[in-house]
């Protein structure tokens, strides 16, 4: 069977700096991948690239087996979820928010299953009536994160998930990300919080002068 | 027809009134002095440029001519709508898409009033056809400026909550829409405002002019209601064609989202 995602030799330079030089990746189905790096190194580069929203410079990536260039942009993307660092809420309320991937095609999300989704990243049901944007930084992070799960991705790409958050939240999104993980998703987490690579406990990587290369516990 | 005439020296006259201007900016200190001067010195020598060249075309009422004179004022009404727009790809790109905008919509507004509505005996009677197209074709600048303008400066703001609808499998146009609307809106905003209070305060342009000159204020009113609509349907049609252009250079052919750096 193919990987979940793959990518081959991918090459990006930004401004005259070479970010990515000929990076290569597999992500199988049901396994984490961490990437830690500095910043500035092309993590964030990598998982835009990776969730179809930079080109790179040279390089393929294949959506199980296939070349996503042969499959339709919107196709590839309902299937990859890319989970922004500190994500952007939409206008209006937080269950308009879990609705809008089925919305764009229009479909709506019953209510029940909106309440369900929102206890499975551990915030109260109640808040689907709340203004999303007046939501706090993890909160808004784990609405990102349930409004991905509508679309029932079969990738994961998260940057920096635990960037705003304190340690009973971080562990909390790390128990929730291992969820996804034993549903059969393939999920990479970009980051250099070391809690969340121990907690999440896979495939360390190490993004470094553009290679990327094995990683560890630092 | 009685008509009152403005000779040189009391144009000349009339330049006291910048000088009130420019005294204000003096006073102020708004810096505006050498903008004032060089402004009513450009448009002097425009409308007397125009001046002549009406005059011109009246004298040699030819289709060719016409023509020609109404080209060029679509390709500079383009050209200055593709101007200065931040976040834009550049002028370069924007201006082949702001000139099409301005003469589709110009074309689809003066083609059936001019047909159905005003029917001149000659199509390309300048004396209508430069006059009313000048205003329309202008109406349609502002528009297409203020669309281009206003997309590319909102979705360059927005660009996080933009690429993450994309995430979530929105096509370019649903990724976009909130800002298109709020373009489209704001481009029909002065048209509708100037209709809502059109005769209450100001007296428009076309009117003015025509009842100065004295013609029938009764036909006067007709020929600028003809003109007003004209306006609307404009700004709508080149705004719309004019969202829909900057909607597809916002995205590359994967519907990526493109940065363009502060100014094209």
């Amino acid at each position: 069977m193919a990987p979940a995602l793959e990518a081959r030799q991918i090459r990006m330079a930004h401004e005259g700096r070479v970010l990515l030089d000929g990076v290569s990746l597999v992500l199988e189905r049901a396994t984490v991948t961490t990437v830690q790096g500095a910043s500035g190194s092309g993590k964030t580069t990598l998982l835009r690239i990776l969730g179809q929203l930079d080109a790179p410079d040279a390089g393929e990536v294949l959506l199980d087996g296939a070349e996503v260039t042969a499959l339709a942009p919107t196709a590839v993307r309902r299937r990859v979820a890319l989970v922004a660092q500190a994500p952007a809420m939409f206008e209006g309320t937080v269950a308009d928010n879990l609705a809008t991937g089925l919305r764009l095609q229009g479909d709506s999300l019953p209510a029940d299953e909106a309440r369900r989704l929102l206890e499975q990243v551990g915030l109260d049901p109640a808040a689907l009536g709340q203004d999303a944007r007046g939501l706090s930084g993890g909160e808004k992070l784990r609405v990102a994160v349930a409004r991905a799960m509508v679309l029932h991705p079969e990738v994961w790409l998260l940057d920096e998930p635990t960037a705003a958050l304190d340690d009973d939240r971080a562990a909390l999104i790390a128990g929730l990300l291992r969820g996804l993980v034993g549903a059969g998703a393939a999920l990479l987490a970009v980051t250099h919080d070391a809690r969340l690579v121990e907690r999440l406990a896979g495939r360390m990587l190490r993004l470094e002068g553009g290679k990327l290369g094995p990683g560890g516990l630092r | 027809m009685s008509y009152v005439q403005v000779g040189l020296p009391q144009l000349l006259i009339s330049l006291g009134l910048v000088a009130m201007a420019l005294a204000i900016s003096a006073q102020e200190k708004l810096g505006l002095e050498r903008d004032l001067l060089v402004a009513t010195l450009r448009s002097a020598i425009q409308l007397f440029a125009i001046g002549v060249v009406l005059t011109f075309l009246f004298q040699h009422e030819r289709p060719g001519w016409v023509l020609a004179l109404l080209g060029t004022m679509v390709v500079v009404a383009g050209w200055t709508a593709a101007r200065r727009i931040e976040h834009g790809p550049g002028t370069a790109q924007l201006f082949p898409v702001a000139t099409a905008s301005v003469l589709i919509a110009g074309l689809v507004v003066l083609v059936p009033v001019f047909t159905f509505v005003i029917r001149p005996a000659r199509w390309y009677e300048a004396r209508l056809l430069v006059p009313i197209s000048g205003m329309v074709l202008s109406s349609a600048m502002n528009g297409v400026a203020l669309v281009l303008e206003r997309i590319f400066a909102s979705v360059h703001d927005d660009a996080p909550a933009v690429e993450q609808l994309l995430s979530l499998g929105a096509t370019p146009a649903q990724a976009v829409a909130r800002h298109t609307r709020a373009a489209l809106n704001a481009s029909l905003r002065p048209t509708i405002n100037t209709m809502l209070t059109v005769g209450l305060v100001a007296l428009p342009g076309m009117m003015t002019g025509q009842i100065v000159s004295g013609t029938d204020p009764g036909q006067a009113v007709r020929y600028q209601l003809v003109i007003l609509y004209q306006l609307l349907a404009v700004s709508a049609v080149g705004g719309a064609l004019a969202a829909r252009f900057a909607r597809r250079l916002s995205f590359d052919e994967r519907q990526r989202l493109r940065t363009f750096s502060g100014r094209g």
